[in-house]
């Protein structure tokens, strides 16, 4: 009897547990759906998202739900988390270089070569980006957008100035002491994140082969090009260029105050700028940063390509690769860069903000090299201690041989590892 | 009634004459009719601890002797971690820097709380003077953060009230300097913490009883002699507990740091909590990241243990 007892309470309290802990399995159904769960760590971004879902949910009967994170550290362990459950993401924004490596040796992404063999077939994507989304000869993914990092400036402070966007890296300079005399900060500077945008743009505008042979460890962060880069930048810092690098004040609302003319940034800041009620050429410009040496024969244009991807093994792979095929093609593009007010990679997508559009036929029909944000082209580790190294740098500019030889101890390391 | 008679041995009234090894092996052999079915409801509680808090220590302390990225298996790489671990100097960093925390959090939050405690206790509008400290406690960590990063960043509200007086230190650079920014941050953390510091001291005032401090009043004892003869020694065993509380909480500082610096510039304000979180999920490099926070656990769980074993060791023979 007792024993009977037993067996009916633990049988019991088992039952509870189990339904504490489990889950519907229809969650989990395969099958025909008409909208796709997509994750991102793009939070904000989700009036821009459900915009383009409206227009998808016409073209090919299918939807977008965006689930949004803000915090990446969180949104990158979640998706790492998620290979480990039985709802693999069927459609999720990651990163190119050594993140999307690690998801492909893994066998976890979704191939995508057949789409991007008909995206460059028909124009609807440049050549150029197919190799950022390249591993082992395959393409894993679809680019979400294409920024290309540019010059943003306030046109107001420009104007009272007498100033017109430059066409050398002399003239930028001289610009940037006329604003200086004047009172005005010329440039935006941080040291959390984005401490690396000056390094970008300084050694992609002198020297491109050694910004590629570094993010491959075929350079070292020691040698006299980058040192001489350092040196560049140390002086830029000693004029007194830059803002205070600990603001805690969002570069827009910077720009916006006239507390910095000017701020180097991916094309995606348009949105930023229209967040804190700017206006395109009334209130702020773009133009394309000169090359610091004048005699690189192309134009280096720094380009950050974040990708989408869908888990090998989606539970909707059928309709998620079907999305990622639509979303090459000109309305899905012209939908997207409409929407968040910025620059298409498809260069047949209708951009109707006319500054954009023809910085658009600019990059795509200009002599331009185009090259992986640095954020994107240096592998983790890497970027981590440059990360480090370059926000200590701006906060206290001294002899960079420290900073370089710190981020060149985490780059060997990383590369013997590599094998 | 036979069933009750069977049973006589369990309930037989302590203090009794028998002989307690006897009692004991009986106590042993006879089981209460409604020990499984009891044994069987505690289940899910246990279950629930054994899978919430001991399967991720067991695993976590698993992980930190692999190489892991959160993807695909761990591979075993023995104590390589743990090497790699104490060979970095900016682990050695962010072990001095949440020394620091620790020697600040136990200074600065304990001693003003104890001192507000005092001055305001058994005072008119005592209540009302202490409750201002309360009110930062009711703003959440990241909060705290954000407000005094706005207050101490370079040119921000403290520069700009500095400069209007004509003060100097206008242009100090709070957050930029290390080991500066973290007295700084030792300093807001304790902004928020030091009210209920305060408030739990009071509740120890409450409690001392009024007999031997009228006894020692009638000695002749006041001010510092009465407070540091008799009060200060009856409020040991609170302040065990917010001494004891506060050593864990520095311990594990995270929240404020990463909202104002990051644990930089240059990971010059890192604290162990931050060099685990930034190796886990900045670097995902799971395994050295398990390690940091084995090691966490371990200086947590001993200084814990050692502190109060001490106090209470002490209290014994006092």
């Amino acid at each position: 009897m007792k024993m009977r007892h037993s067996v009916a309470a633990v049988a019991a309290a088992s039952a509870m547990l189990l339904a504490a802990c489990g889950g519907s399995s229809d969650d989990t159904a395969g099958g025909s759906v008409d909208s796709l769960k997509f994750y991102n760590d793009k939070a904000a971004w989700k009036p821009q998202f459900e915009e383009v879902s409206k227009v998808s949910q016409d073209e090919i009967g299918l939807a977008l739900e965006p689930v949004g994170y803000s915090e990446a550290n969180q949104y990158a362990a979640f998706i790492r988390s998620s290979f480990r459950t039985k709802e693999k993401p069927d459609l999720f924004t990651w990163h190119t270089g050594k993140e999307l490596e690690d998801l492909v040796r893994q066998g976890l992404v979704a191939e995508t070569t057949s789409l991007w063999d008909k995206a460059i077939a028909d124009g609807d994507v440049p050549e150029d980006l197919r190799e950022y989304f390249t591993v082992d000869g395959k393409q894993y993914c679809v680019p979400l957008q294409a920024g290309y990092w540019v010059m943003f400036y306030n046109k107001r402070i420009f104007d009272q100035e007498g100033i017109t966007p430059p066409s050398t890296w002399a003239q930028l300079e001289a610009i940037a002491e006329r604003l200086k005399g004047a009172g005005v900060t010329p440039f935006h500077q941080t040291n959390v994140l984005f401490t690396f945008s000056w390094f970008q743009t300084l050694l992609t505008g002198s020297d491109p082969e050694l910004y590629e042979a570094l993010s491959t460890g075929e350079a070292k962060y020691t040698d006299p090009g980058v040192v001489s880069v350092m040196d560049k930048w140390r002086a830029m810092l000693d004029k007194g260029y830059f803002s205070d690098p600990g603001s805690k004040t969002d570069p827009q609302v910077m720009l916006k105050n006239g507390d910095v003319a000017m701020i180097n940034m991916g094309t995606w800041f348009n949105g930023n700028l229209k967040s804190v009620g700017m206006e395109i050429d009334k209130d702020y410009g773009m133009f394309v940063i000169p090359n610091v040496d004048p005699s690189l024969a192309t134009r280096p244009m720094v380009v950050e390509a974040g990708p989408v991807c869908t888990a090998a093994d989606a539970t909707h792979r059928e309709e998620a690769e079907r999305y990622s095929a639509w979303w090459f093609t000109p309305p899905a593009q012209t939908a997207w860069a409409n929407a968040r007010g910025e620059l298409s990679f498809n260069p047949r997508a209708e951009v109707s903000d006319e500054t954009l559009a023809s910085l658009s036929d600019e990059i795509n029909k200009g002599d331009y090299r185009l090259m992986n944000r640095y954020f994107e082209a240096a592998p983790v580790p890497v970027l981590t201690a440059a990360l480090d190294g370059f926000g200590a740098f701006v906060t206290k500019p001294g002899d960079p041989m420290p900073v370089l030889k710190e981020v060149q101890a985490a780059a060997d390391a990383y590369w013997a590892e590599q094998g | 009634m036979s069933g009750s008679l069977g049973t006589a041995t369990t309930v037989r009234p302590p203090g009794s004459d028998s002989d307690l090894g006897e009692r004991s092996a009986a106590q042993q052999r006879t089981k209460t009719p409604y020990e499984w079915p009891a044994r069987a409801f505690s289940l899910p509680a246990v279950l629930l601890v054994a899978l919430l808090l001991y399967l991720p220590f067991v695993w976590t302390t698993y992980i930190s002797f692999t190489d892991y990225n959160g993807l695909g298996s761990p591979v075993w790489v023995g104590l390589s971690n743990y090497r790699d671990m104490v060979s970095d100097s900016v682990f050695l960093t962010a072990v001095g820097n949440t020394l620091l925390w620790v020697v600040g959090s136990i200074t600065l939050p304990v001693a003003l709380g104890l001192l507000i405690a005092v001055l305001t206790y058994g005072r008119r509008f005592g209540t009302l003077i202490r409750l201002p400290f309360l009110i930062p406690y009711a703003v959440s960590g990241v909060a705290v953060g954000v407000i005094w990063g706005f207050v101490l960043q370079t040119q921000g509200a403290l520069g700009q009230v500095l400069e209007f007086l004509n003060l100097p230190g206008a242009s100090t650079r709070w957050l930029l300097e290390g080991p500066l920014n973290t007295f700084i941050m030792i300093g807001a953390a304790s902004w928020q913490i030091v009210g209920v510091n305060a408030l739990l001291f009071v509740i120890g005032l409450q409690s001392i009883p009024r007999e031997p401090v009228e006894a020692a009043r009638l000695d002749g004892a006041t001010g510092w002699t009465m407070f540091r003869c008799i009060v200060w020694p009856q409020m040991r065993a609170l302040t065990t507990v917010v001494i004891g509380l506060s050593i864990v909480a520095s311990l594990k500082t995270f929240d404020i740091v990463w909202i104002m610096t990051q644990g930089g510039p240059g990971r010059v304000s890192e604290t162990l909590a931050l060099t685990m979180y930034r190796e886990t999920f900045v670097l995902s490099d799971y395994g050295q990241g398990a390690a940091i926070a084995v090691f966490l656990s371990v200086v947590t769980f001993a200084a814990s243990i050692i502190y109060l074993r001490r106090q209470l060791s002490g209290r014994a023979t006092s």
